[in-house]
Formats: structure tokens, C-alpha cells, sequence
């Protein structure tokens, strides 16, 4: 086993801008720090994180509202935006005297950083060999502005500082981190190498990000500037995924008509990635699930959209940052606004409107379930008060209180209303902006700091409607009144009348403005009428008070029905008129087709105007809106354009998919009078199945994707009609068991697993509650014939996969999902035990995820499991976050009903979770809020006793006297403290034990030379008019050296040591490490740990008790851990004595403690 | 040739034939004769009989004993067949099947027989004349077995050629069903073939190793193979399996020319040297891949590619 570490120096050079800086304030969360020196002389500091436990006092408070205020304030208070930080360094007095002069400050910092929980992560494979062989690799994650987790420094985005790092680490691994490589050098040892990085463009700290492992490098053959790097063994995946890289590259140089602004691109792909898509100052972290090899299909798109955003990214987000939270939204909107063009030609415009489409109708469904979505939030004051959005359970004030999901509908709608401006503006003049915005920063970028010109690299919401107005000469005022500064979206609906004599369409629009998440509009609105003699658009005006609008026809109704009928592209067709009225001109009518309002549209027309709107419009929006509203209409006309629909190869193959979903339903509808064989059977026979044997399918070719995907859809459609008994029909059950049967792929070049993955899941939709006689007991021998035949399939799938896994598992997924499907309809035993076996660490995350979404499923079913029992032992973030996602999505209760689930323990583990347990990762503390919320509501839980009944731990006291300061630090505070901060050099290294007690001392010193070559002349200066900025870093210098120690070689010097090591150990166990403690140089109050944890081990011996029924080895572990706890108790009694000698002083020995590697289970 | 076999065995069968029924007759168990091809041999045997006697009585013989004729027989018919047996093999021996003149005085001569004293003793003044042994009916050939239709020579092969030996002797037998080739039917034997190997392999799978059930009143009916953690669970689920990729290089292989060229062209473009166009194109015929990693690490300067330096030059800055 190894411990999971790093050791690092940081090193500032601030500029002060200001006399009297006497106090310096800097973001620093996990880290454990040693020493502070400024200008060589020690200073004192205090470290305060008051993120760590939002809640102290009220440990009774059981309460949302209370919770989302306190930790609001928590964030607040060390918001580098405003000037704030977990550290606070007192600059020596011997210094303060220069301040007339305007000297330079030099702050070096010295830390280290052991078995992060965020920040970092770490994934080291359990198997046989060197690190390098086990593919042992690290990298930084994060959301929004994370980089405090790993080293102190101003985690902000708005403060821009040019950087040097440097990184050692064993000679086997590649350091891949932002900026140039310049060079690599061995140490003395030959063992481990140092990666030497420059950074000249100005950069904020939290765009700065590192990963390291033994990656295989592979250089873009068409850019050899981009370096591409994946883990052990998949270089051949790599090759093929990035081979489309150059292209958009291109797509975007040429679009923004300006170049790449970083001198180097580095793609690394790593395993358990925290999401997807990461981007960082010329890198990009990417999970190593995206690599394909060539013979996937369904990766492909979705591997090179995650790199054009990435990409997208890299220009507006990395390069140009943003000025502070509230600006946010310029630049998400900007890089989904320029990957939503990348999607339009690559993808082609089809599929660019249908991700609009979805889009928006993601968005609107989330602003109207949940409240609006704004963009562009303003404080008035800096008061709580008025809080913008008093609708919602968490504070939109700064990015680490918003929940995930109201995060993700903020990018959506922000490149939404790009798309708006850029309707308002035109696709030219919005380039010119944006070319504008990278010119001037690509300017700046290359000036010195001293020119003041830094601030042109950050963007703010003003100087981007300037930029806008001064390009294109237009006011878009309205258009962000209405949708960047104002939440909600717009609710329309429409119908209409058609007024033979006076040959006038009149049209109805109402709004709903009343209900939650939605807003009035007033303007103008484009309602597009297809007539007879061709399509017309009208622009109308929504006003106060108009619902209703005349439009005069320009066609008549005519008795000869030959000619044919224009549409909207110009394109000449031959219409069965028959079906409609033969007094109306009218074929269909779209309300604002091109989606230039952000709303929801519901609107009436006749059946058979949304039929020839299927038909005949090339819209795709359309043609979906028209299958939405023909599930409403089950006729056979409609039967008829959706099978027409089915069959034309030109149609797009999503509204074709959608189609086939639609029949299926209408079928099911019209059950009693439906004729012939089940929908969409022949359909499939001809299409896909042998001429000479129709039920038998063709060898599998899938040269033609569009075909490709209707035939994985069509058996899963299918398998959605029902009987009369509201069964599945025996011939589509057979139909399907015959497609797994004849399925053959061995003259395919593509592999089919997505195909085999959704005739799985055709089974499991064909799947209906068994009739269950009484309450018996599922056994093998009632098990009906249908089910069995498909449970043998399952089966039989599941076990060859184990054999032959297929890519991502997806046939293990499915299966999965098919048998909790079983279980659910009572066809066999309901058994949460194999999906938790599945969900067990070492499995694909794709894997794990589908068997957590059953266990999930499970415990909203049977009222049986703790939820958050799963959430306890899974060391991957993107995986807990998953379950709290999911356990959000599908809650086990929620507030409204009464379940035996809803218990003071269960609140008790929540709320210790959001409050302390989640200290490391602002996705997953939001994540918990979230689901509190949905159990729980903003109240108080119901199932609480009265809170003065509540037990008072008697160590509260002791505790207080602890508390860091809630409230932000007042003014006089933070006007000393502005300065600037200049010079910085990182240095990394993986060290083994053996040279970890050399490795302390030498630092500094190689330190101190660099930095007599950094610094240059520098000269006072003043902040920049209209900038609130307190401090500006111009480059900083990190060491930070990383820790891969053998247990085995521990070297316990003293019993000072040991002990020291067993307690940072357990520390690190319980609670996010709480630095300060050790190095302290302030008298700060001891952390009255036994208190803190007694209340654990009494929570969770509760809570075992409660639930003593589940997993014998989850008890084990429980009782594992008390062990440890008791046996700390008795280490701190005696480590208190030593504390008193040690607290004071900055001895090496405290330092090598800390970093002493802890033991793994 | 084989036609000559069978002609020379048949022979020989013959001779044998008649020393086993002599030893049979001298021995005394004496069965009245019935077949008739004994018949036939027994009238041959006769006439040779009395050309000895005659011999005998030529030389001034006036009686002889019963067993020295029968000695002198048993010689005379040695001799004679061991003439036809010589002079068969020599005209074999050059390609004939039937015995010439020269054949036989060939093998006369070889047998240390004076052949030019032929004439003369032919011809001598006391030589009696033997009257012609009796008809008899010519002995049935047993037929061999006939396995479908004798074929005919075809226009090509003189007619005077043997004949073609029995269709059996050259012409497979199916000994099985001819296989169905209708296209639903191999379909589905494929199909099921498939499946049962799957499930024998599964089920095998599942009887050796950990099992997880469903039910847990029969752990036994569906079992399925209980799953692994493995420490690195991407590599399984990303790479392609040998199966597929095996799959990959039949159906590419068609296509695989298209492609390498195509891949090629930009590699070749970036690579400016007109000198190393001749190495590409005799690297081409071999392997693509080491073309690829040639031209990248000469032409390339990537940072990451470059040579890590030693910590002596450092000390020197």
C-alpha cells in the first residue's frame, strides 16, 4: 500500500497596492501547512476554513433554511472575489514600514497535502508492480474554482498571474500540467525526473490543474503542438479517438478568426475523472471512457462533442476568464454558443436544431419545475436580504452553493441566449465580438503586468453588451432585461379559428405568467402559416393586453387539389389533400418556429394538420413537436404518416426515432380496432430481415448509421405494445427473442454491442407485473413460460459478458437494469444483494452506476435500506455523486408521505453529511442539500422530537470556543490587505521514503535562487479604475513535491512520531483535515476532537443498530472504525501534554509527522 | 494396369487352385467333384496326364507307377506355368498385357531352355499325337461386385486402352448426407449452434466456478457467474475483445489497402524529404506502424518527446 500525498512550496510575489498591507489572505482548504515566510522572515498565520462544519452552535438545528444560510455565509466568508481566504498570513512588522516604498512582498509557503478527499485524486490500481506498471496516475478535479484544495493560492478566476511549475516525480511518470514544458531533468538520483513548466499568458489560479501518471504519449500528426495522453495499454484507442482533433481546431481558429491563444494543447484521459470534460489553461482533463476504438458507432459523436467543448472551452472560459461569478454566464454562453456551430457543421443542421430543441425543452422543464434559472444575479449591497431567487433551497450568490442540476440548465440556457443575441445581431457581427474579446486579450496577455492591461483578459457582463452594442450599433437591452437578467421562461398557449367570409386566420395566444418559473412576454413573436399556396411568415407583437390576432389567408380553399403546394424551402410537393377541411386554406401553423423566445408552446390544431406538418415540414423541430401531439390523436391517418414517416430513408433519423415511440403508443391506444400484424413489425421484416426467410434478420452490417439506430430502436418501441390483458404481444415477445437468436455479427466491422445492449432492454420493456396469487413467495417453479424464456436470455447475456465483455459493458447494464425490472414486476425475488455486489468498487463506473440505480430503486420499493449506507465507502466522486443524484431523482419518500424510512438517524447521517462530511467536494455538499431537500422540505424534518428535547452534548463548550468566524472580516481588514502578488514556482515530486527526510531542507534554498531570477524591477502601482480587485498576482513559484511512500518503510523515529502519525492518521479518517492545528503559530484553540468524535461514534452505533439487518461486513466496518476512534481518545490525552511544546514551534519534526504516510486498511 | 492385376491373380489363382485340389486328392479324402470349375481343371489336369504317358511311351517306357506320373505331372505343369508367369511379367514389364512371341522365348531362355532345339524336337519322326482334352464348360467367373456404371472411355482414349475399373475404385462414396444449403436453414443452425455453445460454456462456467442466484429456493436454475471486481475495470471495458478484433481484420481486410493509403498520404506530406520518399515506398510494402513512429520521432519536436536531461547540467546554470 502506498499513502496518498504530496508535498509542496508556493511561493507569492506580491506587488502591494496599497501602504499599510499588513495582512495577506489566501484560499488553502486540506492542505497541512508548515511554515509562512515573507521576505525570509517567518510570519505568523492563522488558518480558519469555516466550510469545514457549516452548522456549530445549533447541532440540534435540523433545518434548511438555516443550513443554506449559514453556508452561504461560510463561503462568503473566504470568498477571494471579495477579498477573503481560509489563511490569513500577518505580514512581519519589521516589513510594514515599506509600505511607503511600495516594496515587493515575497510570501513562501510551505505544505503538504496527504490523502486528499478533493482536489486531487488518486487512483492506484490494486495489482502487482511498480506504480507505473499498476498504472497508478493522479490528477486535479474540481468545481469552479477548486484549486485551494491542493495548494494555498488566490482561488480565484479573476486573478491572473503568470506561473512557473515545477514538478518531480518518479522517473517512470509524466507530470502533464498548464503552460510549456521547458524541460525535464533528472534529480541527482536518476530516480525521479522534474517536469519544469512556464506559463507566460496570465492566468487565475483555479485554470491551473496538473496530472500525473505513466502516460502514453502520442503527438497530433497534424498539429504537433497538441500531446495527447492515456493510460497504459490504450494508446491504440487514443490514436483513433483523436483523430478528429485537428478539424476542430480549425473549425474554431476559423470562426474566431484567431489562433489558438496557448502556444500548446494537452488531452489527458484518466479513469475515475470527476466529469467528462475538464478544461484548464492549454489542458484539458477528460475521462478515459471516451476512448473508442474504431468499431464503435454510438461513442463516436459523443467522444468528439466532449472534445469540442473542450476545446470551446479553452478560448472562453481558460484563456478568458471571467470577472466575477456573476459574468459566469458570458463565457458558458460563448464556448456552448461556438460548440453549438461546431455541432451544426459537423453533425449538420438537422441535428444542431434538435439539440437546440432538447435544450430548451430541458431548460424549461427544470425553470418550470423548479423555479427560473437566472444568469446575471446582482446583489444589491452585499445584502442577504433581497435574495434573487427566494425560490430556490440553495444560494445562487456563489458557485459552490448551487445544486449540480440548476448549474447545468445555467450553461444550457446561457448558450441559449447567445443564440438569441445572435438572432438579434446576426451570426457575423456576433463573431466580430467574440473575435474582439480574444483579440484584446490576446494583447494584453503578451504585455507585463505593470501595463495594467491584465483586466481586458477577463470578461465581464458590461463590457460584453458594450462590445455588442459597439459592433453591431443595436440595443439588445430588452432581450437581456428579459432573459439574462430575469429568471423564468415564457408559457404559451395557442389555438385558433378560421374565418371563411373574411378568409383571416385568427389566432389565440395566452400566457401563463402566474405560475412558478414563468414569465410575461412582450414583443414581437414569428408564427409561420403553411397554406395552400405556399408558407408565410408573420411577425407578431404580444402586448398587454392582445390575445387575440387576425392574420389574412393569402390562399383560398380550392376544389382542384392538383397543383402542387410550395413550402417554406422552396421545395414544390404533391399533397393528398383529402384529409382536410375543405373550406380552410390552412396545413399547419407553427408558433415561433425557430425558437427565438425561451418558452414552452402548447398549441391546437386538428389531427390532420399536425399529420401533414409530420409529413411535408423539413423542420425537424417541427416534425417532433407534430409526433408529441399526435400521441393525442390515435387514428388511422395518424398510424399512417408515422409509418410513412418510418419508412422514408431522407427523414432524419432521431424524428424517425421519436416516431417510432409514438406508434407504439397510438397502437396501444387504438388496441381494440387495430388491424393486421403489431405496429412496426412488417415495417421491421422489410427493412431488416432476409427476403427469402422474413423472420429471420439480416447478418449485421450497419454501414448505414441512420438505419443502424432505427433498428436498435424500432424491437425497444415494439416492445411497448400491449394487449388487451395489457400484455406484451406473444409474436412481438418471440420477435424479439428471434432478433437475439439470429443476431450475427461476424461480417461486421462494427461491433454491435449497443444493438444486443437494447434488445435487452426491448426485453425488459416487454416485461408487465406478474399476476401474483396472494402473497407467495417467487420461486423458480411459478415462473410464468414468457419470463422464463427471457430471464434464460438475460442470463445467458450476463454470463458471456463475463467471458466477452463488450464495450463500456453496456450489455451488463442492460441486463441489470432488466432483471431489477424482474424483480419490480414480482416475477422473481426482490434482492437488492447482487446489485450491490455489481456496485462494488473495481467495476466499470457504468456498471456500478446501473446496479446503484437498482439498489436505489430497491430502497424506494421495499423501504428497507438506508439510502446513505451506499453513499459511504465509494471513493469515487463522480460515483457518490451519482448516488446522490439518482437517490434525489427516484427519493425513497419524500416530504409529503409518511415512510419508516424518514427517522432521526437518517436525518441525523444526512445532515452530518452536508454539513461536515462533504467538506471536500462542493458538487457533493450541494448534491446533499439537494437531497434533503427532497426528503426533508426547508423545515424542520417532521420526524424529529421538539428541538429542546434535543440531548445537548456536554462538550459544546469546549467546542465553541473553537468556532471560526461566520461572518466575513470586516472592512478595515480587507483594505490593508490589498497588494499584489507576484513570482511563483511549483515543484512536484513522487518521492519514496528514502528521501523524504532528506527532501525537506534543500527546497528553500533552490527556491531562493529562482527567485532572485524572477523578480524583476518592479515598481509600485495603483488598481485599475472600476476594478474591485484587492490583489493581483503576477506570477507565483510552487514546489509541491508528492509523496508515494511504502508503508513498509515508515520510519518511526521517536514515539513522538509514531503517535503523531497514528492521530493524524485517525484525523484524516473522521474529518477532512483540519490544518492549523499542527504548525500553529498563533495561540489557536486546540479542536476538542473527543467531543466531535463521540458524537460520531454515537450517531453511527445508532445507526447500525437501526439497520443491524443489512451487509454483516458494512457492521464490521462500523465497529472497525469506533476502534479506532476509542483508540484515539486515548492517543490525544496524551498527545494534548505534547502539545503544549510543540504547538509553537515550527520544528521539522512536527512537519515530518504530518507528512508520515497512514496506514490503509 | 489394375485390369492386368486382376487378369494375372485370377491366373495365379488358378495354379494355386490346383495344387490344393491335387493335395486334397492325394491325401484321400476324395469328394466326389461337383463344381464346375473343378470339372474343368480335373480335364486339363488329365490331358497333361496323358502327354506324360505318351512322353513315357515315347522314350520306350512300357509301364510307370502311378505316383511318378503324377510326379512328372506336378513338374511338367510347373514348368509350363512358371514359362507363363515369366513371360507375363516381362510383357508387363513392357507395358502389354498380353504375352508375345518374344515374351516367351525370352523367359525360355531365361529358364536355361534351349529355344533353337524347339523346331527339331517338334518335328521328330516318333512324337504321338494327343487328341484335344474334352470340352468342358468354361468356369464361371464369379462376378465381382459392381458398384455403379462402368464408364466408357471418352473420345481421347483409344479404344484399345483397358477399360476403366469399377467406379468404386476411384469415385468417393458419400458415406453422408449431402449438407443443406438453403440459405434459412443454415441461418438457423447457426443461430443455434451459437446459442448452445454459449450456454454449454456458460453453464460450464457457472458449474466450475462462484455462482450468484436469483432465487433463493433453487440456487441452481439460472445461475450466473458471479462478477470479479478487477483493479483496473476500463481496460476490459474499452479494449476491444481478440474476438472482435479477429472479426475486424477479416472484414477489413478487403478494405485494409484503401485505408493505409489514405492514412498514409498525410505522413507522407508532412514529410518534406524527397530522399526519404524512396524508403517510404519500400516500407509501405512491409508494415504501416513503424513508418508512422519513423517519421513522427525524426520530424517531431514535442517537448514530451525530447530526452530528459541529466541533473549535471543543471548544477552548471
Amino acid at each position: 500500500m502506498c499513502s496518498l500525498s504530496h508535498l509542496g512550496f508556493v511561493e507569492l510575489t506580491i506587488f502591494p497596492t496599497v501602504v499599510n498591507l499588513n495582512r495577506i489572505k489566501l484560499n488553502s482548504k486540506q492542505c497541512r501547512i508548515y511554515r509562512v515566510r515573507v521576505n525570509d522572515l517567518e510570519a505568523p498565520f492563522i488558518y480558519n476554513d469555516p466550510t469545514l462544519e457549516v452548522c456549530h452552535h445549533e447541532s440540534k438545528q435540523r433545518n434548511l433554511n438555516y443550513f443554506s444560510s449559514a453556508y452561504t455565509a461560510a463561503v462568503s466568508a473566504v470568498d477571494p472575489d471579495a477579498g477573503h481566504g481560509e489563511l490569513v498570513i500577518k505580514v512581519p512588522s519589521e516589513l510594514w514600514k515599506q509600505g511607503d516604498e511600495m516594496n515587493v512582498l515575497k510570501v513562501y509557503i510551505e505544505f503538504s497535502l496527504d490523502q486528499p478527499k478533493g482536489g486531487l485524486h488518486f487512483v492506484v490500481p490494486d495489482v502487482e508492480g511498480s506504480m507505473a506498471e499498476r498504472g497508478a496516475h493522479v490528477f486535479s478535479f474540481g468545481y469552479q474554482n477548486s484549486t485551494r484544495f491542493w495548494f494555498p493560492c488566490v482561488d480565484s478566476y479573476s486573478e491572473l498571474c503568470t506561473w512557473k511549475l515545477e514538478f518531480t516525480v518518479d522517473a517512470s511518470m509524466v507530470a502533464v500540467s498548464c503552460g510549456d514544458l521547458v524541460e525535464t531533468v533528472y534529480t541527482h538520483d536518476m530516480r525521479k525526473k522534474t517536469f519544469h513548466y512556464v506559463l507566460p499568458i496570465p492566468t487565475a489560479a483555479s485554470n491551473i490543474s496538473l496530472s500525473v501518471g505513466p502516460f502514453e504519449i502520442l503527438v497530433e500528426p497534424y498539429m504537433h503542438e497538441v500531446t495527447h495522453f492515456c493510460l497504459p495499454q490504450l494508446l491504440p484507442l487514443l490514436k483513433h479517438s483523436m483523430s478528429y482533433l485537428h478539424e476542430i481546431f480549425e473549425f474554431y481558429e476559423e470562426i474566431l478568426t484567431c489562433r489558438y491563444p496557448y502556444s500548446c494543447f494537452k488531452t489527458v484521459f484518466v479513469d475515475e475523472a470527476y466529469v467528462q470534460v475538464s478544461s484548464y489553461a492549454s489542458m484539458s482533463i477528460f475521462s478515459t471512457n471516451l476512448l473508442h476504438s474504431a468499431m464503435i458507432i454510438d461513442q463516436t459523436p459523443l467522444t468528439r462533442q466532449c472534445l469540442a467543448q473542450a476545446l470551446a472551452q479553452q478560448f472562453f472560459g481558460c484563456f478568458i476568464s471571467r470577472m466575477s461569478w456573476a459574468d459566469e454566464w458570458v463565457l458558458k454562453g460563448i464556448s456552448g454558443y461556438i460548440y453549438g456551430l461546431y455541432l451544426k457543421k459537423t453533425f449538420g443542421v438537422n441535428q444542431y436544431r434538435h439539440w437546440i430543441k432538447e435544450e430548451l425543452d430541458k431548460m424549461v422543464e427544470y425553470e418550470l419545475k423548479m423555479g427560473g434559472v437566472l444568469l446575471h444575479p446582482t446583489f444589491g449591497g452585499g445584502k442577504d436580504k433581497d435574495n434573487p431567487t427566494p425560490h430556490l433551497h440553495f444560494s445562487i450568490k456563489h458557485p459552490h452553493t448551487l445544486s449540480w442540476k440548476y448549474y447545468k440548465m445555467f450553461q444550457c440556457k446561457a448558450h441559449l441566449v447567445m443564440r438569441l443575441i445572435e438572432n438579434r445581431i446576426s451570426m457575423e457581427f456576433m463573431l466580430q465580438v467574440f473575435n474582439k474579446l480574444l483579440s484584446l486579450a490576446s494583447t494584453a496577455s503578451s504585455q507585463k503586468y505593470q501595463s495594467h492591461m491584465w483586466s481586458q483578459m477577463l470578461v465581464s457582463t458590461h463590457s460584453f453588451l458594450k462590445s455588442i452594442s459597439n459592433v453591431s450599433g443595436k440595443d439588445i437591452g430588452p432581450l437581456i432585461k428579459q432573459w439574462v437578467d430575469q429568471s423564468a421562461v415564457v408559457k404559451f398557449f395557442g389555438s385558433f379559428a378560421f374565418n371563411r367570409k373574411r378568409n383571416v386566420l385568427e389566432l389565440e395566444i395566452r400566457q401563463d405568467y402566474t405560475s412558478s418559473g414563468t414569465q410575461k412576454y412582450v414583443g414581437p413573436i414569428k408564427v409561420t402559416v403553411q397554406e395552400l399556396d405556399g408558407s408565410f411568415n408573420h411577425t407578431l407583437q404580444i402586448e398587454e393586453n392582445s390575445l387575440k390576432h387576425d392574420i389574412p389567408c393569402h390562399s383560398k380553399s380550392r376544389r382542384n387539389k392538383k397543383k402542387k403546394i410550395p413550402l417554406m424551402n422552396g421545395e414544390e410537393v404533391d399533397m393528398d389533400l383529402s384529409a382536410m377541411d375543405a373550406d380552410s386554406p390552412l396545413l399547419w401553423i407553427r408558433i415561433d418556429p425557430d425558437m427565438s423566445i425561451l418558452r414552452k408552446v402548447e398549441f391546437e390544431q386538428a389531427d390532420f394538420m399536425w399529420q401533414y406538418q409530420l409529413r411535408y415540414e423539413r423542420d425537424v423541430v417541427a416534425q417532433e413537436e407534430s409526433i408529441l401531439a399526435l400521441e393525442k390523436f390515435p387514428t388511422p391517418a395518424s398510424r399512417l404518416a408515422l409509418t410513412d414517416i418510418l419508412e422514408q430513408d431522407q427523414c432524419f433519423y432521431k424524428v424517425r426515432q421519436g416516431a417510432c415511440f409514438c406508434l407504439a403508443k397510438i397502437a396501444n391506444s387504438m388496441m381494440s380496432t387495430w388491424t393486421g400484424p403489431p405496429a412496426m413489425k412488417s415495417l421491421f421484416t422489410r427493412m431488416f430481415c432476409c427476403k427469402s426467410c422474413p423472420n429471420i434478420v439480416k447478418t449485421n452490417t450497419f454501414i448505414s448509421f441512420q438505419s443502424y439506430f432505427l433498428q436498435k430502436t424500432m424491437p425497444v418501441a415494439m416492445a411497448q405494445l400491449r394487449d388487451i390483458q395489457n400484455l406484451c404481444p406473444k409474436d412481438v415477445l418471440n420477435f424479439i427473442l428471434d432478433l437475439i437468436k439470429y443476431n450475427d455479427n461476424r461480417k461486421n466491422k462494427f461491433s454491435d454491442n449497443y444493438y444486443r445492449a437494447e434488445l435487452i432492454d426491448a426485453l425488459t420493456n416487454s416485461l408487465t407485473p406478474a399476476i401474483s396469487i396472494s402473497n407467495e413467495v417467487r420461486t423458480v417453479d411459478n415462473l410464468n413460460g414468457d419470463v422464463r424464456l427471457i430471464l434464460e436470455e438475460i442470463t445467458r447475456s450476463l454470463n458471456m459478458e463475463k467471458l466477452l465483455p463488450s464495450y463500456r459493458n453496456t450489455i451488463t447494464v442492460s441486463c441489470l437494469r432488466a432483471i431489477r425490472m424482474l424483480q419490480k414486476n414480482g416475477h422473481i425475488p426482490s434482492d437488492p444483494s447482487l446489485f450491490k455486489s455489481y456496485a462494488e468498487y473495481g467495476h466499470f463506473v457504468d456498471v456500478r452506476v446501473a446496479a446503484l440505480e437498482a439498489v436505489v430503486d430497491y430502497t424506494r420499493g421495499m423501504h428497507r435500506t438506508s439510502p446513505s449506507e451506499v453513499s459511504r465507502t465509494h471513493p469515487i466522486p463522480y460515483v457518490v455523486h451519482k448516488i446522490l443524484s439518482m437517490l434525489g431523482k427516484n427519493p425513497p419518500f419524500t416530504k409529503a408521505a409518511e415512510s419508516p424510512l424518514c427517522n432521526e438517524a437518517l436525518v441525523d447521517q444526512l445532515w452530518k453529511l452536508m454539513n461536515s462530511g462533504t467538506s471536500h467536494d462542493w458538487r457533493l455538499r450541494c448534491d446533499a442539500v439537494n437531497l434533503y431537500y427532497t426528503l426533508f422540505g426547508l423545515t424542520r424534518p417532521s420526524c424529529l422530537p421538539l428541538p429542546e428535547l434535543g440531548l445537548v452534548l456536554n462538550l459544546k463548550e469546549k467546542k465553541a470556543v473553537l468556532n471560526p468566524t461566520i461572518k466575513p472580516e470586516q472592512g478595515p481588514d480587507t483594505t490593508e490587505m490589498t497588494g499584489i502578488t507576484m513570482g511563483g514556482l511549483i515543484t512536484m515530486e513522487t518521492v519514496s521514503s528514502v528521501s523524504m527526510s532528506s527532501g525537506v531542507a534543500p527546497p528553500p534554498q533552490g527556491l531562493k535562487r529562482k527567485l532572485d531570477s524572477v523578480v524583476g524591477p518592479l515598481g509600485s502601482s495603483s488598481p485599475e479604475p472600476g476594478q474591485v480587485l484587492q490583489e493581483e498576482d503576477t506570477s507565483k513559484k510552487f514546489k509541491i513535491r508528492f509523496n508515494t511512500v511504502e508503508e513498509d518503510e515508515i520510519d518511526m523515529e521517536s514515539p513522538h512520531d509514531s503517535q503523531a502519525f497514528i492521530h493524524h492518521h485517525l484525523n484524516i479518517l473522521e474529518r477532512p483535515s483540519t490544518p492549523g492545528q499542527h504548525p500553529a503559530v498563533l495561540s489557536l484553540p486546540v479542536t476538542p476532537l473527543p467531543s466531535s468524535f463521540g458524537k460520531e461514534s454515537t450517531s453511527s452505533s445508532k445507526h447500525s443498530g437501526d439497520h443491524h439487518h443489512h451487509h454483516h461486513h458494512h457492521e464490521h466496518k462500523k465497529k472497525k472504525k469506533k476502534k479506532h476512534k476509542h483508540k484515539h481518545k486515548h492517543k490525544h490525552e496524551s498527545k494534548d501534554k505534547e502539545r503544549d511544546s510543540h504547538a509553537f514551534s515550527n520544528s521539522p519534526a512536527s512537519g515530518r509527522s504530518a507528512r508520515s504516510p497512514s496506514m490503509s486498511d | 494396369m489394375i485390369a492386368c492385376n486382376d487378369d494375372e491373380k485370377n491366373d495365379e489363382v488358378t495354379v494355386h487352385f490346383l495344387f490344393l485340389k491335387d493335395d486334397r486328392s492325394r491325401s484321400g479324402c476324395g469328394k466326389a467333384t461337383s463344381s464346375p470349375a473343378e470339372n474343368y481343371q480335373l480335364a486339363r489336369r488329365r490331358t497333361l496326364q496323358v502327354v506324360v504317358s505318351s512322353l513315357l511311351t515315347e522314350c520306350g517306357f512300357e509301364s510307370a507307377e502311378k505316383a511318378t506320373v503324377e510326379s512328372l505331372t506336378e513338374m511338367i505343369q510347373s514348368y509350363i506355368s512358371e514359362v507363363g508367369r515369366c513371360a507375363k511379367a516381362y510383357c508387363e514389364h513392357t507395358a502389354r498385357i498380353t504375352p508375345t512371341l518374344s515374351d516367351t522365348v525370352v523367359t525360355l531362355n531365361e529358364m536355361g531352355f534351349n529355344v533353337d532345339t524347339l523346331p527339331g524336337y517338334a518335328k521328330r519322326s516318333q512324337r504321338m499325337v494327343i487328341t484335344a482334352p474334352p470340352v468342358t464348360n468354361a468356369p464361371v467367373i464369379p462376378k465381382a461386385l459392381i458398384a455403379g456404371q462402368k464408364r466408357t472411355h471418352p473420345s481421347h482414349i483409344p479404344s484399345h486402352f483397358p477399360e476403366f475399373p469399377d467406379p468404386h475404385t476411384y469415385i468417393k462414396t458419400p458415406t453422408f448426407r449431402e449438407p443443406v444449403s438453403d440459405y434459412q436453414v443454415v441461418r438457423e443452425k447457426a443461430a443455434s449452434q451459437r446459442r448452445d455453445v454459449e450456454r454449454a460454456l456458460t453453464r460450464f462456467m457457472a458449474k466450475t466456478g462462484e455462482t450468484q442466484s436469483l432465487f433463493k429456493d433453487d440456487v441452481t436454475a439460472f445461475p450466473l457467474i458471479a462478477e470479479r471486481p478487477s483493479s483496473i475495470p476500463y481496460l476490459s471495458a474499452l479494449l476491444p475483445s481478440e474476438l472482435e478484433l479477429q472479426t475486424l481484420e477479416e472484414t477489413d481486410s478487403s478494405e485494409q489497402d484503401d485505408q493505409t493509403d489514405s492514412e498514409n498520404t498525410p505522413v507522407n506530406n508532412l514529410n518534406d524529404d524527397p530522399g526519404a520518399d524512396k524508403e517510404n515506398s519500400v516500407l509501405l510494402a512491409g508494415s504501416v506502424v513503424p513508418l508512422v513512429k519513423v517519421s513522427e520521432e525524426s520530424m517531431i519536436d514535442n517537448p514530451y518527446l525530447r530526452p530528459v536531461k541529466k541533473p549535471k547540467v543543471r548544477r552548471k546554470k
